[in-house]
């Protein structure tokens, strides 16, 4: 027994690596207490520092919390949280062009609500899911329901709860997401047209592929009218995200896309590109675009 | 390396919201079933093998889309470049059956010049005692369209398999006579590769070592 766990080969790096490991994180928690100190002081301002709280919620780890969330997502749309929409009547199930829709749509929206949540409240959630809905179609007579919108609102109700939602949902709707709701989707669809100059312009010879390919930019629809809230599985990706959005002009999802679209088209091209000189050549090319 | 086929076949799944598109595309391609499935939006993507005799095998692209009217002006981009289609309603739901004929106009509308091999499909056979859509008057109605009529349920996984399949063997055999013909710039039908094997595994290794990823 006379070699001892002291000499184990490689402790040295492990207890190197485990050092930075702590350091990171003792950084990283030092960046975090330092955002949570710098949005209260942007928040207790008055009238509050709405440009502060942008770049925070743009900045690494957006606004960290859904507490901080509730603070700063009004300030960020401009909405008054003291002068909320009074509660629905039952009126508002009666007279609504789109409650057959959105009833069905919202009912079968189970994926969309955290797993392991009681059946009831989530049944009570679906119920205010509708409502919200429902009441921002009927103050505001122009905009018509879309399959996807149900996604974006459930964001607001479970971050921020009813009430409030139905605030922020309301200015999204008649701002952010006015194009969607048009009585046709020809507007959406002018959006989507940016899709494939914005790639030209960071990634011509992904351009060049991608219109060979005949893709087209239907596969950014979902991701476009629903901030992303559809194919994102981990909600606390979503929110994160909805930060981004909150902070940025109404366009910037369409920009997302595009990024998405070029580091996924560049992780295939590289994984299926069977010319190691190609890839290098290309890899160079690319190299100089991030 | 990627699996070998003779032809590649498009397909697009249209009909109402909720007759269960989407439900019927998974079953058939994830071979799974979701008791509640999330609204389909625009359209989704899907793909799977079928071997329509032993070693001639076709690759289905199948087109998912949205059953709300508003992404219509979306979807019927897709008609054009489809060789085949399901056109569903929900045997439970008298609704989405009386649409079938508006499905169906909306389709052959934006098809031109080309044309799409379309089967009816009864969807949720398995909810009988709700049905109030008779096989009868659906089978009457799919041969006034010239069309071949189904019943499935994606649940109890009762004729998926043969709602594509007799699908695809259908348009195999338009292909095969000639009838519908491989044409640059559609997308319906594409012609399979045939791979020279000892190239082909000689590029499977380089790939192997060399990916990057």
């Amino acid at each position: 027994m006379s070699h001892t766990a002291k000499h184990t080969p490689g402790a040295d790096l492990w207890m190197y690596w485990g050092f930075r490991w702590t350091q990171y994180r003792n950084g990283s928690e030092f960046r975090r207490r330092r955002k949570l100190n710098d949005i209260q002081k942007a928040l207790s301002r008055d009238p509050p520092d709405v440009a502060m709280l942008r770049r925070m919620a743009i900045s690494e780890g957006g606004l960290l919390t859904d507490e901080i969330r509730c603070q700063v997502w009004p300030r960020l749309l401009n909405v008054n949280t003291e002068d909320l929409p009074p509660p629905p009547g039952p009126e508002l199930r009666v007279d609504n062009k789109d409650y057959q829709q959105v009833l069905l749509d919202v009912r079968r929206s189970l994926r969309r609500f955290p797993p392991g949540m009681p059946l009831k409240e989530r049944e009570d959630l679906q119920e205010q899911l509708i409502d919200i809905i429902l009441q921002v179609l009927d103050r505001n007579r122009q905009l018509h329901y879309y399959q996807g919108y149900h996604d974006i609102v459930v964001t607001f109700l479970l971050v921020v709860g009813g009430p409030l939602a139905t605030a922020l949902v309301d200015k999204l709707s008649t701002h952010h997401l006015r194009d969607f709701m048009d009585p046709t989707m020809d507007n959406t669809k002018h959006i989507l047209n940016y899709l494939m100059p914005i790639i030209e312009l960071v990634n011509p010879m992904l351009y060049d592929f991608m219109q060979r390919a005949e893709v087209g930019t239907i596969f950014a629809l979902s991701w476009l009218i629903t901030w992303f809230g559809h194919v994102l599985s981990d909600f606390r990706h979503v929110v994160r995200l909805y930060d981004f959005f909150l902070a940025c002009h109404p366009l910037m999802p369409i920009y997302f896309a595009a990024v998405v679209r070029i580091c996924s088209l560049i992780l295939y091209y590289l994984c299926n590109y069977k010319d190691i000189a190609a890839i290098q050549r290309h890899s160079g090319g690319w190299s100089g675009t991030f | 390396m990627e699996a070998i086929w003779l032809y590649q076949f498009r397909l697009i799944v249209i009909g109402d919201s909720t007759v269960g598109k989407s439900c019927l595309i998974r079953r058939f391609t994830e071979g799974r079933f979701a008791q509640v499935s999330d609204p389909t939006v625009g359209v989704d993507f899907f793909s799977r093998l079928v071997e329509i005799e032993p070693g001639k095998r076709i690759k289905l692209q199948i087109w998912d889309t949205a059953g709300q009217e508003r992404f219509r002006s979306i979807t019927r981009a897709y008609y054009r470049n489809s060789v085949g289609g399901l056109l569903l309603f929900d045997i439970t739901n008298r609704r989405s059956f009386q649409n079938v004929h508006e499905w169906l106009e909306e389709a052959k509308a934006h098809v031109q010049p080309y044309q799409i091999v379309f089967v009816l499909v009864g969807h949720k056979c398995d909810l009988d005692t709700q049905r109030q859509v008779t096989r009868h008057e659906a089978e009457k109605l799919a041969t006034a369209y010239g069309m071949r009529y189904i019943e499935t349920s994606a649940r109890d996984a009762i004729n998926v398999e043969k709602a594509f399949t007799d699908l695809t063997r259908d348009i195999y055999e338009l292909v095969r006579k000639g009838e519908i013909n491989i044409q640059e710039g559609w997308e319906g039908v594409k012609s399979g590769f045939v791979p020279n094997v000892v190239h082909s595994s000689e590029e499977v290794i380089k790939s192997d070592r060399r990916c990057l990823c």
